[in-house]
């Protein structure tokens, strides 16, 4: 059988501001978290301002819509089987909510949960009521490769002061034109 | 001083433009796209250094730092480069850029960690401006010779190969530059050969953990004024479009 070649996705999470909250900026491809770390400066750093970065395998958040829930509570349902057998310890895990179709997935805060739908369910419970998210995420914080906090100034800090110059910012055109034409006239 | 002062500089510029414009090559062609990305950024950051330094080197010849950058990118002969071998020689395949770009990463964080203390105020403020941004740069060679080194059969053969490659060029790292000894007197830069114990500090334990040889070969000395035939290839190319028109106004 041919095997996925691809590096594994890690979703990236980035933080704008000391007291704001991570938001979901995209995912990358790396062969292991902090090489994921590395990419995603590039990706999405390169010019937005960021504090933090947050990288987290894709297959470690636990995700359903609201219509899911709906349909399906989450209480008790697919992590029951194997938490009855064997109880995992409490952890930590953060939530993340979209609330808009256009938008992207915004941390709310976190839950404690021996399991990720645990921790749906409590999420839910806890951060429902004042937005109606569509999208809910939940995972382990343990799952979390952050950048470090003293690395901020070699990381995010050169961009801001990168000029962002759109194509149209060039004379490239028009020069080749004139040079094109100064030709003809010799 | 002047004299001194523009050969070093030109040093520490044509390095960061040629090595710049080997990085820029891989554009479009790096081995994944999230790489793709990383190393025209990289290019494009080592391309903003050489400008940095030509900007500084304008200041003190008392030229436009708004055309002086590019006269001296675009406008100079081959003979005229400062930069050394290691960086002229072509972009080989990846194991050979990221070794290259590793071995040279950490000689620039052990020379603007040196030049950040210089006792002439602009080299010191430009230096650590960029060294802020080469941090990110050694981090990420550095990641890839681990994973490359210490990663398949035929990655660590690739490296080890451009690893023996390239060692004779980096003798050329810490020969000192032309009229140093001016500069060290001044105390405005340590001696370039006082690098190199720094230098192997850092990236001796690197290779050995990345289960990369060190080589056995001598180091090549050569001055910076001693080309191989791959610079005037490579300025053939990348000054061609401006001096299509040397005042045209892209």
């Amino acid at each position: 059988m041919m095997s996925d070649t691809q590096w594994p996705r890690f979703q990236v999470f980035v933080q704008e501001q000391l007291d704001a909250p991570h938001q979901d900026a995209g995912s990358v491809h790396a062969p292991d978290s902090e090489m994921a770390l590395l990419n995603a400066r590039d990706v999405f750093a390169r010019r937005p301002k960021c504090v933090s970065m947050w990288v987290v395998p894709t297959e470690a958040i636990y995700s359903k819509t609201a219509e899911e829930i709906l349909n399906q509570p989450p209480i008790g349902t697919e992590q029951s089987a194997s938490s009855v057998l064997e109880p995992a310890p409490s952890e930590k895990y953060h939530v993340f909510c979209k609330f808009k179709h256009a938008g992207t997935q915004i941390q709310v805060g976190s839950a404690e949960a021996s399991g990720p739908a645990q921790a749906l369910e409590k999420a839910f419970e806890k951060y429902s009521s004042h937005h109606k998210p569509l999208v809910w995420w939940v995972f382990p914080a343990r799952m979390v490769t952050q950048s470090d906090p003293s690395e901020i100034g070699s990381l995010y800090e050169p961009a801001q002061d990168k000029m962002f110059r759109m194509h149209t910012q060039f004379h490239t055109l028009t020069a080749m034109r004139d040079i094109e034409q100064s030709k003809g006239r010799k | 001083m002047k004299t001194a002062l523009r050969e070093y500089l030109l040093a520490l510029a044509d390095d960061e433009l040629i090595l710049g414009h080997r990085a820029s090559e891989w554009c479009g062609h790096a081995p994944i796209l999230e790489e793709d990305i990383a190393f025209a950024n990289l290019a494009l950051d080592e391309i903003g250094h050489a400008s940095l330094w030509y900007s500084v080197l304008a200041e003190i010849e008392e030229q436009d730092p708004a055309v002086y950058p590019d006269r001296l990118a675009y406008f100079r002969e081959p003979q005229d480069f400062r930069n050394i071998q290691m960086v002229e020689l072509p972009k080989g395949d990846w194991a050979f850029t990221i070794m290259r770009q590793y071995l040279f990463d950490a000689y620039e964080q052990v020379r603007l960690e040196a030049l950040s203390q210089s006792g002439y105020e602009i080299l010191a403020q430009v230096a650590m401006k960029i060294r802020q941004e080469e941090f990110y740069h050694y981090r990420h060679s550095s990641a890839w010779v681990r994973r490359l080194g210490a990663g398949t059969q035929e990655s660590q053969r690739r490296m080890q190969i451009a690893l023996d490659e390239l060692w004779a060029y980096t003798g050329q790292l810490f020969q000192p530059i032309a009229g140093e000894s001016e500069l060290i007197q001044a105390g405005y830069v340590i001696a370039s050969e006082n690098l190199k114990d720094k230098w192997q500090d850092k990236v001796y334990p690197t290779l050995i953990e990345s289960s990369l040889v060190i080589p056995a070969t001598p180091q090549l000395h050569m001055n910076r004024q001693t080309h191989t035939h791959h610079l005037e290839v490579l300025l053939s190319e990348m000054q061609s479009v401006a001096r299509l028109e040397a005042e045209a106004n892209w």
